[in-house]
């Protein structure tokens, strides 16, 4: 790990009196893929949201492209090299694909050559000029995916980008997040399913806020002495 | 009766989620409150129309002002040699001026001499008409008790709106409330269906600075609001024949800068409410209470003096007064100038709210 661009330890936060997460602690360099992995409501947006700056932890400390974060005043983490990519919809509904992608070529400051390669790379011509509104899930999705990455981001976060949505779409998500990790970004996915959670090199398994170490499925099925990522965690879960 | 299990189901459901929503159900108890007590303490559409008094000497004018001080809701609020009357009501000082000719007057309407003057600023016809018709009344009935019932008569001369139109008094203002009401709500909405919708999530995200929202989110507001503006005042010009005496550039002039004072306004409302209905009911709670007390429903001097400092401090205020100024007065650049400052110190105020309370976080 040459240089890491998310280092952060003992995470938490809370919103009242319920805490959301606990305790969680990262190490991600150029290159990393590491999967956030567990069920519903376990800490996983707000992980994310607190790498992403949107949400400021209570306790624990660390950097994310060398941007201090702790809890009060944090460094402001410079947005040009993050992506992003939220579990909502978060696009301009009123407006079409290429209009959405063009706002995000200009306040990037990206020519606008970028963004043909990104309707190619991604498979959108067809829909280029459909408004995001009417776009099926599987559609909207790449069209998210293709906003939140535009900017080459060094650091790329994204919510449950395959919930939902077909086979055919969810394999070229991962592929694309795969190929992002291999041209040197760090990319952080959060999911709740375990079958493809198995295919990543990094997980780090959430429940109830609190999340395991950084390791690998293999580590996890092994320990477990388990056939499955989904058989080992089914085990861990029981009481 | 399934049936009306099922409207009680919904009826519950809709209520319980109105009482989660503190802010909206705040307001909607706070709103009219807000209206009652502002109906009942500051307007007061009888309250006393100013007079000014001009006679050639002090005695005469003393005579007239205690005969027109009887009149119920008659305030005599300056008395001085001839000419001044009439000026005062020209600047804006007096809704009426009475100018008694030389030798003539309440106490000696015997003489000879011109007819009595009264000058009125009409701008605002109802105001005006009723205290005229007081005083000529009084005039009257003082000639009747000297025995003069035929003696020289009195001429009045309405200013601004010469055939007393109604409808001119209330559409230079009219053209203020459109532009606040629908810029408020414009401003409201921009923020509150982003945050609705998520897309401010991913707004915040991207390398945008919070000025920078505000300002891009706005502009095209304050183009429409302009356009808004200008469309009142063309239809008004063209069904109602209502005139632009003076510098229609300054009153265009003045619009966008009156729009950008709303959005603000709406954006900082927006900023603070969690749903789009508690941003609206705020939007509500402002824009009753400027359409009370800046002059547009009922006639700012007729307001007692904490409600014309309330008043003062809306910039439907200041545009109604630039808007009956320009199209009414004839008056141009000084005037609106001299508007423009309070609403530009307001749009100010509000703008640094809106970027204040504009979260960069989700916490």
């Amino acid at each position: 790990m040459a240089e890491l661009l998310v280092d952060i330890s003992g995470l938490s936060k809370a919103f009242g009196s319920r805490t959301v997460v606990r305790d969680v602690s990262m190490r991600l360099g150029a290159g990393d893929l590491l999967g956030l992995v567990g069920a519903n409501g376990g800490g996983k947006t707000t992980t994310l949201r607190m790498l992403a700056g949107l949400v400021k932890p209570d306790t624990g400390s660390g950097t994310v492209l060398g941007a201090a974060i702790r809890s009060g005043r944090s460094g402001r983490i410079d947005q040009r090299q993050i992506g992003y990519m939220s579990q909502k919809l978060a696009l301009y509904a009123e407006l079409t694909v290429l209009e959405n992608l063009r706002f995000h070529a200009r306040v990037h400051g990206l020519r606008s050559d970028v963004i043909g390669d990104a309707l190619a790379r991604y498979g959108l011509e067809a829909v280029a000029s459909q408004r995001f509104g009417v776009l099926s899930g599987g559609w909207a999705r790449r069209v998210q995916f293709a906003t939140s990455v535009l900017h080459a981001p060094l650091l790329l976060l994204l919510d449950e980008p395959t919930a939902g949505l077909d086979v055919v779409t969810r394999l070229a998500l991962w592929d694309w997040m795969a190929q992002f990790a291999s041209a040197g970004s760090a990319v952080v996915v959060s999911t709740h399913d375990l079958a493809e959670a198995e295919r990543l090199p990094q997980i780090m398994l959430y429940r109830d806020g609190r999340a395991s170490a950084q390791t690998t499925p293999g580590q996890l099925i092994g320990a477990a002495g388990s056939p499955t990522l989904e058989a080992a965690v089914l085990g861990q879960a029981q009481p | 009766m399934s049936r009306l299990r099922r409207i009680a189901a919904v009826a519950a459901v809709e209520s319980t989620r109105l009482m989660r929503t503190r802010i909206a159900l705040t307001l909607l108890l706070l709103v009219p409150l807000l209206q009652i007590v502002l109906f009942g303490t500051a307007i007061r559409p009888d309250a006393a129309v100013t007079v000014a008094i001009a006679a050639p000497s002090k005695r005469d004018a003393e005579t007239v002002a205690s005969e027109l001080g009887q009149q119920h809701n008659l305030a005599v609020v300056a008395k001085g040699a001839p000419g001044t009357a009439e000026a005062m009501v020209r600047r804006g000082g007096a809704v009426i001026g009475v100018e008694v000719p030389e030798a003539r007057s309440f106490a000696n309407p015997l003489a000879k001499g011109g007819p009595l003057r009264i000058v009125v600023d009409a701008s605002n016809a109802s105001l005006a008409s009723a205290a005229t018709a007081r005083i000529e009344a009084a005039y009257w009935r003082a000639l009747a008790e000297r025995g003069d019932a035929s003696g020289p008569g009195l001429k009045v001369e309405r200013l601004y709106n010469p055939e007393s139109r109604a409808d001119w008094s209330f559409l230079p203002g009219l053209v203020g409330v459109t532009v606040m009401i629908a810029m408020i709500m414009l401003g409201t909405l921009s923020l509150a269906r982003e945050r609705e919708g998520g897309t401010w999530e991913a707004l915040l995200i991207l390398p945008v600075g919070r000025g920078e929202v505000l300002l891009g989110k706005l502009l095209p507001y304050v183009a429409i609001g302009t356009v808004q503006g200008l469309a009142v005042m063309m239809v008004g010009f063209w069904l109602f024949e209502l005139p632009v005496r003076g510098n229609a550039a300054a009153l265009a002039a003045l619009l966008p800068l009156f729009a950008a004072a709303h959005l603000a306004l709406g954006y900082a409302i927006a900023a603070r409410a969690r749903t789009q209905l508690a941003a609206l009911q705020g939007a509500v709670a402002f824009y009753l209470p400027a359409m009370l007390l800046s002059g547009f429903l009922y006639p700012f001097a007729t307001l007692p003096g904490w409600a014309q400092t309330i008043g003062n401090l809306f910039p439907l205020t200041h545009f109604n007064r630039a808007a009956t100024g320009v199209m009414l007065r004839g008056e141009g650049w000084p005037l609106v100038l001299e508007q423009a400052l309070p609403i530009a110190a307001f749009t100010l105020l509000a703008a640094a709210v809106a970027a204040l309370f504009q979260a960069r976080t989700l916490d």
